[in-house]
């Protein structure tokens, strides 16, 4: 089963301006987002770490934040996008 | 020559401060922590902040004008710099590989990355650092 997670920093100012987006997406499309904090919360670190030869090719080759990541699909997005490119990566 | 100590991966092939060309020897890093132990002292955010306006003076880029922005920006470095020993980026993660690592030490050389290069209105990846543009 797939699930749908945003891996996030604390002090990142692109994952403050994605998360009302994420808020939105949730209650108008109904999917659930797991907001995984990478800085401050070691094991969510280390499990963005275990996806780094998935996430880094579409990255930049680096484990930017904020990374929204399909564990099934691997459907990847990479920084601040439009509401409705989030969504379209959401309800895929 | 100058006995300046540069940290990173490499030596500079030029001395930024003597300006002489291959004149370096390698030490270890505890070597180089027992001289900079009687010199240095921690940086606080302040001082970072003037010492990054300074990196910026002259150059095509200058710190972003959002202040909300810097100053979260400087609590993610500083945290990061308590939490795991450097001023890492907040926004992107280490590896745990400490020489891949040191490349998200800010500042970075953003300056190969995509997100900067070849971009008028170019950015390091977290937008502590912007391109200036041409009144600027």
């Amino acid at each position: 089963m797939s699930r749908l997670i945003m891996f996030h920093g604390r002090e990142c100012p692109h994952c403050r301006i994605m998360m009302p987006h994420v808020d939105r997406l949730e209650k108008e499309t109904g999917v659930k987002i797991d907001r995984l904090e990478v800085w401050h919360n070691e094991k969510n670190a280390d499990l963005m770490r275990s996806y780094r030869d998935v996430i880094e090719p579409k990255c930049g080759g680096q484990l930017r934040t904020p990374t929204f990541m399909n564990t099934e699909t691997n459907d990847i997005i990479c920084g601040e996008v439009e509401y409705e490119t989030l969504k379209k990566w959401a309800t895929k | 020559m100058c006995n300046d100590i540069h940290y990173g991966v490499k030596p500079p092939e030029v001395c930024p401060t003597c300006s002489v060309q291959k004149a370096y020897m390698e030490i270890s890093s505890e070597e180089a922590q027992k001289t900079c132990d009687g010199t240095t002292s921690v940086m606080k955010k302040a001082d970072f902040r003037q010492a990054i306006e300074r990196f910026a003076e002259g150059n095509e880029f200058r710190v972003n004008p959002d202040q909300k922005r810097v100053e979260t920006l400087l609590k993610g470095i500083f945290d990061n710099e308590r939490n795991h020993g450097l001023k890492y980026c907040p926004c992107r993660l280490i590896t745990k590989n400490f020489e891949e690592d040191l490349k998200l030490v800010c500042p970075c050389n953003f300056r190969i990355h995509e997100t900067y290069k070849d971009k008028e209105d170019g950015e390091c990846w977290c937008g502590l650092f912007v391109r200036r543009k041409n009144n600027e």
